[in-house]
C-alpha cells in the first residue's frame, strides 16, 4: 500500500514537472530577444525592462508612450524613467507612471531608438503565462479552496476526514478522477457543445462524464492492480455524489480555459480537497479523545471545527502570486 | 447484487444506513410523509445530506429560499418521473437513469429560472447547476421514489422539498439577523432590527459555525424530549 | 445464461438510449421554449439597471422622449497602423466613423442595417468587417448616449477592472459635464461580508455628484464615513436636508469600506480611469462628427 501510494505520487509528480516545463516552454519562447531582455510589471504603477546593455542617462519620459492594447488612442507617458540593476546585475529601465496600471490588460510600449544600432522599441507588456497558471493553481488550491471558502464538496468531506488513512485515500483518488474528467470536459466543451451553441446540455453532459471516468478508472484499476484497487476502490464511488467535481468543469467552461488552465484549475481544486481532507483527519482523530458536549459529538462538532479551517483560510484572501 | 456493477451496493449500503426506516414508509400517511421529510428526517439537519449549499447560499432568507424553491421542484419533478417510470429502468443501469434524469430536470429548471427570473439566477450563481450532485435527490430517488407509487412519491418528494427549504430558512434567517441586522431585506416586507450587524454572520466561514451549532441545538431539543419521554413512563 | 446476458445488455442499451432520448427532447422543448424569453429579459434587466442608475425609478418614471443611443467603439488595424472606429446612428442612417489616433478624421462608411439590428456581437463585428477589406477590426466595448427632447442628458458606461480577487464589471452613468451621476456593480468575485460590500449604497452613494476634477484628485481614507452623509445617501434622512449634506460633502475622499481598503481603492482607481478615457474619447468624437457635418441624433 505505502509502496503504490509513492508510486501514486511520484507519477502525479512527474505529470506536474511535464506541465511545468512545458508552460515554461511557452513563456520562454515569446521573449523578445535582442535590445530589451525581459518585460514586465513591477509595483501597481510600474513597468520595468531589463536591457542587455546600459542606456544613456537623459531620456525624456515623453519619449516612452505606453497604451493598453484596447485602447491605442489614449496614450500614456511614464512620469520618470529610472535606471537600476536587477539581481542579476542586468541594466533595467523602469517607467514609473501616475496612475496605476491596469495590469489585466496587455500593455504596448513604444519608443525610438535607446542605443544607436539596437532599433525602435515596440512590445507587449502582459502578466506572465506561467505566473498565471500558478496563480490559478495556488487560488484554487489555498485562496478559493473548494472545501473552506467555496463551501462545496461537504458530504463527502464530513464523511471520509474521520481518519487520516481514508483521507488521504479519497484525496488522492478524488485529484486524479478529477483530473481526467476536467480534461474530457474540456474537450467535449471545446470542441462540441461550443460550436454547437449547445451551452445548456453543460449540466448533463458533465455529470455523465464524470460517472464514465469514474466507471472507467473502476474497471482498469481493477484489472491492472487489484491490490490498489481494494486500498482505494470504495472512494470511487464517493467521487459522484462530491459537487466540486462537476463545479470544476461548469468554472472552467464559465472561465474559457484552455487545456493547460484546465490541467491546472484540475490539480488546484484536487489538491485543495486532499489538503482539506488531510487537515481535517488530524484534527478529528484528536477530537474522538476530547471530552465534548453530548449534543456537539459527530457531525456538529467536525463543522464548527470546519468553521475555524474557514476562518484560517480566510486569511490567504487577496494573496498576489504575480 | 453481484460485483459487476462498480462499487454501488456500497452506494447502497451507505445511503440505507443514513435512513433506516424509509423502507417501512408505504404505510405512512400523505401528512406523515410530508411531516417526516420536514421534521424527523430533515435533510439539513437530521439526514445531514446536501450541506454545501446549507452552508453556502445561506447568507439571507431570501438566498436559501429561492435555492430552496428550486430544489423542492427537481425533487417533485425527479421523484414524480422514477416513480412512473420505475417497471421501465433497467437495475442495472438505476444510477445513471437517476443523474439522467435529475439532470434533465435541473437543466430545466436552470433555464427557465435564466430567462423568468433573471436577478435570482444571477444571485444563485452556480448552485442552480449543483443541485444535480445533492445527494438528498439522488437518495430520495433511490430509497423511495424506485419502490413507492406516483402519489406516495410525490408527497415523499414534497415532504422532503419543504424540509430542505425549511432548513435553507432557518439558517438564512439566524445568518441574515445576526450579520446584517435585517429580515428578507431586498423584499416589501423587509424589516430592519435594531441590533448592530455582527460582520462574523455574513463570513463565508460563518455559514460553518451555524450550522454547527444549529445541529447541536437540534439534538440537544432532542435528547430532552426523549428524556422527558422516558421519566414519564 | 450466456444468451440472458446478451438479452440484458441488449435491453440495457435500448431503455438507455429511450431514456437519453426523451430527455434530449425535454431539455431541447425547454431550451426553445425559454430562449426567446431570455434575450427579451435580460434587455429587458439592462435597460431598468440604466434607467436606475439615472435616477428613474417606478415613482420617477423615465419620461417617454428619452432615447438611448448606443454607440460601440472598434479597433482597426491595418498593418502597423491602428484607428479607432464607431458604430453609431445618424440622420441618415447607421454609419461606421473611423477616426485615426490623434482623432482626426478619417472615413465615415454607411452601414445598411438599423443600429437596433446589430445588438448582437457576432453580427455587428461581421458587418464591420465587410466595410474594412484591407484590416482586421476588433470590437472594444461601448457606450450610450442618453437624449431626452433633443437635448443630451448623460452618459452610460460599461467597464471592467481589477478588484482584491478577480475583476469587477459596472455600468456607470455620467452626467454631460462628466460628473458621476452614480455607478451600479454587475459582477464581481469580493469576499461576502467584505470586499462584497461595494454593492452598498452608501459605498457608491460617495461617488455620486463628483465632477470629473474631484474625480480625478479623489482619495480612498480609512476613516469612517460621516453618520449624517451615510444617513443622507441611504434615503434616512430626506429632501433638501440630505441635498444639503451631500453637497457639503461632495468634495470629501472615499470612505473605504470596513476591511476591505484594497476593494474600495480598486472601485475608485477604475472608475477614474473609465471616466478619463471616456472624457477624451467623447471630445475628440464630438469634435470630429461636428467637422463633417454629420448629424446625428444625439
Amino acid at each position: 500500500m505505502n509502496n503504490n501510494l509513492r508510486n501514486y505520487l511520484s507519477i502525479a509528480f512527474a505529470f506536474f514537472l511535464f506541465v511545468g516545463i512545458v508552460a515554461g516552454f511557452q513563456c520562454c519562447s515569446s521573449d523578445t530577444g535582442g535590445f530589451i531582455k525581459a518585460k514586465e510589471f513591477g509595483g501597481e504603477n510600474e513597468i520595468v525592462l531589463t536591457t542587455s546593455q546600459p542606456v544613456q542617462d537623459n531620456i525624456a519620459p515623453e519619449s516612452f508612450t505606453v497604451f493598453e492594447e484596447n485602447d491605442p488612442d489614449i496614450l500614456m507617458h511614464p512620469s520618470k524613467i529610472e535606471k537600476g540593476v536587477d539581481q542579476k546585475n542586468n541594466p533595467t529601465l523602469t517607467l514609473s507612471f501616475a496612475d496605476p496600471l491596469n495590469q489585466s490588460n496587455t500593455h504596448v510600449v513604444k519608443a525610438p531608438e535607446l542605443v544607436p544600432g539596437t532599433g525602435p522599441i515596440n512590445l507587449e507588456v502582459a502578466r506572465s503565462y506561467l505566473a498565471f497558471l500558478v496563480s490559478i493553481f495556488i487560488a484554487n488550491l489555498l485562496i478559493n479552496n473548494y472545501v473552506f471558502t467555496k463551501y462545496l464538496g461537504l458530504c463527502v468531506f464530513m464523511g471520509t476526514s474521520k481518519r487520516k488513512k481514508t483521507a488521504t485515500g479519497m484525496g488522492i483518488v478524488f485529484t486524479i478522477v478529477m483530473l481526467v474528467s476536467a480534461v474530457m470536459s474540456w474537450l467535449v466543451n471545446t470542441y462540441i457543445l461550443q460550436p454547437f451553441h449547445l451551452d445548456f446540455l453543460q449540466v448533463v453532459v458533465f455529470i455523465g462524464l464524470v460517472s464514465l471516468t469514474v466507471q472507467a478508472v473502476d474497471t482498469i484499476l481493477r484489472k491492472v492492480n487489484p491490490i490498489l484497487f481494494n486500498s482505494f476502490g470504495v472512494f470511487l464511488v464517493l467521487v459522484i455524489a462530491n459537487c466540486i467535481i462537476i463545479a470544476v468543469p461548469l468554472y472552467m467552461a464559465n472561465n474559457h480555459y484552455n487545456l493547460i488552465e484546465t490541467i491546472m484549475l484540475a490539480l488546484g481544486a484536487g489538491g485543495g480537497f486532499l489538503l482539506a481532507l488531510y487537515l481535517m483527519s488530524n484534527v478529528r482523530e484528536r477530537l474522538e479523545l476530547a471530552p465534548i458536549p453530548e449534543s456537539f459529538r459527530g457531525l456538529p462538532i467536525a463543522f464548527v471545527m470546519a468553521g475555524q479551517f474557514a476562518l484560517a483560510f480566510l486569511g490567504f484572501s487577496g494573496l498576489q502570486i504575480l | 447484487m453481484e460485483r459487476g456493477c462498480g462499487g454501488k451496493p456500497f452506494l447502497l449500503a451507505q445511503k440505507k444506513r443514513f435512513s433506516p426506516t424509509n423502507t417501512m414508509s408505504n404505510t405512512l400517511t400523505k401528512g406523515q410523509l410530508i411531516a417526516r421529510g420536514v421534521l424527523s428526517q430533515n435533510p439539513i439537519f437530521k439526514l445531514a445530506l446536501s450541506m454545501c449549499p446549507a452552508v453556502g447560499m445561506s447568507t439571507t432568507v431570501m438566498n436559501g429560499l429561492m435555492l430552496g424553491i428550486a430544489v423542492f421542484f427537481v425533487q417533485v419533478f425527479s421523484s414524480m418521473t422514477i416513480s412512473l417510470i420505475k417497471n421501465f429502468i433497467h437495475p442495472r443501469i438505476r444510477i445513471p437513469t437517476y443523474t439522467l434524469t435529475i439532470a434533465t430536470w435541473v437543466t430545466v429548471i436552470d433555464l427557465v429560472l435564466a430567462a423568468y427570473l433573471p436577478a435570482a439566477y444571477a444571485e444563485m450563481g452556480i448552485f442552480i447547476k449543483l443541485i444535480v450532485a445533492f445527494a438528498i435527490i439522488t437518495m430520495r430517488l433511490e430509497t423511495f421514489a424506485c419502490k413507492e407509487s406516483p402519489s406516495d412519491s410525490f408527497f415523499d418528494a414534497v415532504g422532503m422539498g419543504l424540509g430542505f427549504m425549511f432548513g435553507m430558512v432557518v439558517i438564512g434567517f439566524v445568518r441574515e439577523l445576526l450579520g446584517a441586522g435585517t429580515i428578507l431585506a431586498g423584499t416589501p416586507i423587509a424589516i430592519e432590527v435594531p441590533i448592530h450587524p455582527f460582520l462574523f454572520f455574513i463570513l463565508p466561514c460563518a455559514g460553518f459555525f451555524v450550522v454547527g451549532i444549529m445541529m447541536a441545538f437540534f439534538n440537544w431539543i432532542e435528547a430532552k424530549y426523549n428524556e422527558g419521554k422516558t421519566s414519564n413512563e | 445464461m450466456k444468451q440472458g446476458a446478451m438479452k440484458d445488455i441488449f435491453m440495457i442499451v435500448i431503455k438507455l438510449t429511450v431514456t437519453c432520448l426523451v430527455a434530449g427532447i425535454i431539455m431541447g422543448a425547454a431550451f426553445l421554449l425559454t430562449h426567446d424569453a431570455k434575450e427579451h429579459n435580460e434587455q429587458v434587466r439592462d435597460e431598468k439597471v440604466m434607467l436606475s442608475i439615472l435616477g428613474y425609478d417606478k415613482a420617477n418614471p423615465a419620461p417617454k422622449t428619452l432615447a438611448l443611443n448606443t454607440i460601440y467603439r472598434y479597433i482597426v488595424t491595418r498593418g502597423e497602423t491602428q484607428s479607432i472606429g464607431y458604430v453609431l446612428s445618424t440622420e441618415t442612417g447607421t454609419q461606421f466613423v473611423e477616426l485615426d489616433l490623434e482623432g482626426n478624421f478619417l472615413k465615415a462608411y454607411p452601414i445598411s442595417q438599423e443600429i437596433d439590428k446589430l445588438r448582437k456581437e457576432s453580427d455587428r463585428t461581421g458587418a464591420v468587417q465587410a466595410l474594412i477589406s484591407d484590416g482586421e477590426v476588433r470590437y472594444a466595448d461601448n457606450f450610450i448616449i442618453a437624449v431626452n427632447d433633443g437635448k443630451r442628458i448623460a452618459y452610460i458606461l460599461d467597464g471592467k477592472y481589477p478588484g482584491f480577487k478577480a475583476s469587477i464589471r459596472v455600468k456607470m452613468a455620467l452626467d454631460k459635464n462628466l460628473s458621476m451621476l452614480g455607478f451600479e456593480v454587475l459582477e464581481h468575485e469580493e469576499d461576502p461580508g467584505l470586499g462584497a460590500e461595494i454593492k452598498q449604497k452608501w459605498f457608491r452613494g460617495q461617488f455620486e455628484g463628483k465632477s470629473f476634477e474631484q474625480l480625478k484628485t479623489a482619495d480612498v481614507v480609512k476613516t469612517p464615513i460621516p453618520d449624517d452623509y451615510r444617513n443622507a445617501i441611504t434615503g434616512k434622512i430626506k429632501g433638501e436636508e440630505a441635498q444639503n449634506i451631500r453637497a457639503k460633502h461632495v468634495g470629501d475622499p472615499i470612505h473605504a469600506l470596513t476591511g476591505a481598503t484594497i476593494s474600495s481603492r480598486s472601485v475608485l482607481n477604475g472608475n477614474k480611469a473609465m471616466v478619463t478615457k471616456f472624457a477624451y474619447r467623447i471630445d475628440k468624437l464630438d469634435k470630429a462628427l461636428q467637422q463633417q457635418g454629420i448629424k446625428t441624433p444625439f
